[in-house]
């Protein structure tokens, strides 16, 4: 109940706020111009794949690398919409306000988290409509379009969950973006000298946002990915939970 | 006959902020219709003993009672019988009036009908009527603490904790502050902090001196407002100057 109350404040909030209006105008310019330049590449190229079934399709190479590159931005949306979440709130004693008013620390961490995860999603939407408008004039394969999203989706939620994580830990908004940047860029990155070596990554490639991302983007749901978002989106909220819950005995 | 216990009890109660003992033994009750006031030079522990009442904070020991409940049996319900002004009433800038009243209804859990009635009704009381559709952001100070202060009524709390509920209005708004806290008291316990003797001398009948944590004074103020002020003051002076001077 009081995580659905939060939910409905902070989306308020956000909605009245120009700093979100301006992060939203800002990640839709940019993917729109990614848009417009992978369209533009892959009609260069065109004439020149054979056409077999083989051969990378709209989704292979206009799509997959569009929607990646909306995680990419993520790395940095998501800090910066989760900043102020907790670490706001505490240093201008409204969380207390909050936690006086009966909302419990669980409530506030959910309804804080699903009101930017809302934001994060109505962009995805956005961001995924200008692919969709082409498709009367392409054949997008629909299942790896869908699979792709579906991943892009829980991609973005666990930024979003780690962003709320570091908002949790600290009163200063600015460090709390910096660490979520830093977490979310080790992630993306942490296999990357392996990949370049040619290893397969053992554990530090599991760890990797990429590697449960790139078979998405092949049209393969695979469960452990799933798993492996939804343990990241867990883990997170758990404790940032455990954080706030225990503000009573902090100094 | 079975005496009822207090509206609030604090018993023995400690904490420690940043490594210092803020609060050493704290112990008081108040009852109903009593508005109790909370005196102390800056620092002397008067905000962190009125967050621990609130909930916010949670005692290193002893015990915080609402009605003969300990709070740390059941904080969440207890808090439900708290309404809680800090002294840098803390508003969300975005919203209008009404909308911040209406977000705090909704986390109280209040029905939408009964949200709704709430909402007019702290409007009408605390006469925010003319600022309702302006953003909290935008209201002078004076409105801004009766925007708080309607926040904290709205569920019809037992016990009103009010932080320096005087500090930065002006003797018009502080004499409407004097007013309104008199017509809150019936039927509720009230607690305000104060460092104006004068303010605790008009709205108060009862008075606790705290002085470096420790509870110095707690008296009833029954005699008449002159006699009162002067006596709290000697009273107050008698405390804190020796310490001070001691200190130095």
């Amino acid at each position: 109940m009081s995580a659905l109350a939060v939910a409905r404040l902070d989306l308020k909030r956000l909605a009245v706020r120009p700093f979100a209006w301006t992060l939203a105008g800002i990640a839709l310019a940019m993917m729109a111009w990614q848009f417009l330049l992978g369209v533009s590449t892959f009609l260069h190229a065109q004439p020149t794949l054979p056409g077999a079934a083989t051969e990378p399709g709209f989704v292979d190479a206009v799509v997959s690398p569009y929607l990646l590159n909306y995680i990419q931005l993520c790395l940095i949306i998501a800090p910066l919409i989760t900043m102020q979440a907790l670490a706001g709130e505490r240093r201008s004693q409204r969380l207390a306000l909050l936690t006086a008013s009966g909302a419990s620390g669980a409530g506030i961490v959910l309804g804080k988290f699903a009101a930017r995860l809302v934001f994060v999603w109505l962009l995805l939407v956005v961001v995924a409509t200008l692919p969709l408008v082409l498709s009367g004039a392409t054949h997008p394969d629909w299942g790896q379009f869908g699979a792709a999203l579906i991943l892009s989706a829980l991609c973005v939620a666990a930024l979003t969950a780690i962003g709320i994580a570091c908002s949790a830990f600290t009163p200063e908004p600015a460090l709390a973006a910096t660490a979520a940047l830093l977490i979310g860029e080790g992630l993306s990155l942490i296999d990357a000298g392996v990949r370049i070596t040619g290893g397969d990554g053992g554990w530090l490639g599991y760890l990797a946002l990429h590697t449960h991302l790139a078979p998405a983007m092949r049209g393969l749901v695979r469960s452990e990915d799933i798993v492996y978002f939804l343990i990241v989106i867990v883990l997170a909220l758990a404790l940032a939970v455990r954080r706030v819950a225990s503000e009573r005995e902090r100094d | 006959m079975v005496a009822t216990p207090a509206l609030l009890e604090l018993d023995r109660v400690c904490r420690r902020l940043a490594g210092r003992a803020v609060l050493q033994d704290v112990s008081f009750s108040l009852h109903r219709e009593d508005v109790l006031g909370l005196l102390g030079v800056n620092g002397a522990g008067k905000s962190t003993t009125l967050a621990i009442i609130a909930g916010v904070l949670k005692p290193d020991a002893g015990r915080v009672r609402i009605e003969g409940r300990d709070m740390d049996d059941d904080v969440r319900a207890l808090r439900d019988r708290i309404g809680w002004v800090p002294e840098r009433v803390p508003l969300w800038s975005e919203l209008t009036v009404s909308e911040a009243l209406e977000a705090c209804g909704r986390l109280r859990g209040l029905p939408k009908s009964a949200r709704k009635a709430a909402c007019e009704r702290e409007l009408a009381r605390l006469e925010l009527e003319a600022v309702a559709h302006r953003l909290c952001g935008q209201v002078s100070l004076g409105q801004r603490r009766r925007v708080g202060l309607a926040q904290a009524l709205l569920h019809e709390p037992d016990l009103l904790v009010l932080d320096e509920p005087g500090n930065g209005l002006d003797p018009v708004q502080n004499a409407q502050l004097c007013d309104l806290i008199g017509s809150l008291s019936r039927g509720r316990g009230i607690i305000l902090s104060s460092h104006v003797l004068a303010e605790v001398a008009a709205m108060c009948n009862r008075v606790v001196i705290l002085h470096d944590g420790r509870v110095r004074h707690d008296a009833k103020l029954d005699a008449s407002l002159d006699d009162r002020r002067g006596r709290l003051e000697a009273q107050f002076r008698a405390i804190a100057q020796p310490m001070a001077a001691a200190a130095a």
